[in-house]
């Protein structure tokens, strides 16, 4: 099975200094799965796509029969940006660069992309493969990220 | 003399979401999310009217997240938050909206979470401790504000169209040169700001990088504003001192609320809240003679332009490139000096609006407002608004007495 590299932090390093969103009460399985590496998605049973973010309700067809499903961590760039002015924590960061993937299994996530060169967008291209990652923020939170897939 | 509403419209159903009260002491904590979409879905089911026939919604404060969730995109949004009556008065608006013939369907949607989420406030809005799945999934990654956001919609309408930031750099220039028609604009003039007077596509270019490709002047200002306009029955607009400017069409719609969820990123629901005003007013954009489309950014200015059928898909930024948005252009637009240089103060709607009143009445060139040369001779103007993140449009399409 596929497990998604894992960035972890050894007690003597610096704290994660980035926004970690509070954990809704309907995301746990999400967390959940990120802790082990793995990409859970919410997908209908009903009409069997997956949707991104988490609903209540399926924004497709509108059935509340939804189940949580492995996803495979691969996409593509949707589009992308450059970030140059920034707070807190991604301030130190700048440039930096965000994009939206296009997931494998459908619909679209917000990332900072990382493996691509801020300072060269024009080096950037969008449909390019990308994989996910995970980076622990704190006990209960590994975030993903993508990563620009290497060339094989 | 108000329309008579009687029997105009009628509520054919009601629902409440599954777990009320003290939910906790039966299961888990719910959200005020929970509780709008359990009801909604309810209602739904007892109706058998489909939640995508919804054409309407209405709820306090927190409209289009609620759309967006159910992932409806309505052409009549109502977020109308004056307290325990809020509801009362959405069912009025929803009667109105009816009787206009503006939609057939209206969801009035409540769902606060008071015992689960009690002692941290709310009124109808998730309250502290609770977060939008749409926010969660977002937070972690680095966007701040508009620009960061906006910047991605360049970059794919780049991608898709062959367009360049030196393209979108010419509505700045462009606007600049109105803002330097109006003596109340920021950058009427070096005197009024350091940066003010004439620029270039180069100086666009060469400005700092805010997000890439936007640099600093292909963002909007930050600045102070107030304004009003009064809208009255035409038996009063003609008894007036003042000269009327009709309101000959008006749509409104939705794409998304969060970025996450724009399907398109070189296109906005400007597409078909222009569509529903120019129905209204039996008019096309080959009639519009100016027209005030809101310039958060280059981008913005330029896409909704395309949206509002006043330039072929992708080719937006020709209006300014080509001198037709100009002083003296067959389509003059933003005749202010725009969010990009006269004044742009968070939600520049008011502004929008006040300079089409002020074209359209003939008072562009009022001594305090705009100098020779500001003042168009356009009888016809359509306004765009654009909310959040490229996410929600307002079209008006004005018409002076002739």
């Amino acid at each position: 099975m596929f497990a998604a590299p894992i960035t972890r932090r050894d007690s003597g390093r610096v704290a994660y200094d980035k926004p970690i969103p509070p954990k809704g009460l309907h995301t746990q399985p999400f967390w959940d799965g990120a802790k082990e590496g793995k990409l859970m998605l919410p997908r209908c049973r009903s009409c069997n796509r997956v949707h991104w973010y988490p609903r209540l309700i399926c924004p497709f067809c509108h059935s509340t029969d939804i189940e949580w499903i492995e996803g495979s961590g691969a996409g593509r760039i949707h589009t992308f940006a450059v970030q140059h002015r920034a707070f807190g924590g991604w301030a130190k960061e700048v440039p930096y660069v965000t994009a939206y993937i296009d997931l494998a299994e459908g619909d679209r996530m917000l990332t900072v992309l990382r493996g691509v060169d801020a300072e060269h967008p024009e080096t950037i291209e969008i449909g390019a493969e990308v994989r996910v990652e995970f980076e622990e923020a704190d006990e209960d939170t590994h975030i993903p990220f993508w990563r620009l897939a290497e060339a094989s | 003399m108000a329309a008579n509403l009687k029997n105009a419209a009628a509520i054919v159903g009601a629902a409440e979401s599954n777990e009320i009260g003290y939910p906790e002491e039966r299961g888990p904590k719910v959200t005020s999310l929970q509780h709008h979409i359990e009801a909604i879905k309810n209602v739904s089911d007892l109706t058998g009217i489909p939640i995508s026939d919804i054409e309407g919604v209405f709820s306090t404060g927190w409209s289009q997240q609620i759309a967006e969730h159910l992932g409806i995109r309505p052409h009549y949004l109502d977020t109308t938050t004056v307290g325990g009556c809020s509801f009362q008065v959405h069912v009025h608006h929803a009667l109105a909206a009816i009787h206009a013939g503006i939609i057939d369907i209206a969801l009035v949607s409540h769902g606060q979470a008071g015992w689960s989420y009690r002692g941290a406030g709310g009124g109808g809005r998730p309250v502290a401790g609770e977060i939008d799945p749409g926010t969660e999934m977002t937070i972690p990654y680095g966007v701040f504000g508009a620009p960061s956001n906006y910047a991605h919609a360049m970059v794919r309408h780049m991608h898709s169209f062959g367009t360049t930031p030196e393209d979108f750099a010419h509505v700045s220039v462009v606007t600049r040169q109105w803002a330097m028609l109006n003596p109340r604009a920021l950058m009427f003039s070096k005197d009024t700001n350091p940066f003010g007077g004439p620029i270039t596509v180069e100086d666009v270019m060469e400005a700092r990088l805010i997000a890439w490709p936007l640099t600093l002047f292909h963002c909007c200002l930050v600045t102070d504003h107030g304004g009003a306009v009064i809208v009255a029955r035409p038996e009063i607009a003609k008894s007036l001192r003042t000269r009327p400017v009709w309101i000959a069409g008006a749509g409104e719609s939705m794409g998304h609320q969060n970025m996450l969820e724009m399907v398109d990123f070189t296109a906005t629901s400007a597409s078909r809240s222009s569509a529903i005003a120019y129905e209204m007013a039996g008019l096309g954009p080959q009639d519009m003679e100016m027209a005030m489309i809101y310039d958060s950014f280059t981008i913005t200015a330029a896409m909704t332009a395309e949206m509002l059928g006043l330039a072929p898909r992708g080719k937006g930024y020709t209006l300014w490139k080509e001198g037709h948005a100009a002083p003296g252009g067959r389509l003059p637009i933003n005749t202010n000096g725009g969010g990009l240089s006269f004044n742009h103060s968070g939600m520049y709607g008011m502004q929008l609006l006040v300079e089409a009143y002020r074209q359209l009445s003939g008072t562009a060139e009022d001594g305090v407002h705009g100098i020779e040369g500001k003042q168009t001779n356009a009888r016809t103007c359509v306004v765009n608004g654009t909310g959040g993140t490229l996410s929600t449009t307002g079209t008006l399409v004005l018409a002076s007495d002739e």
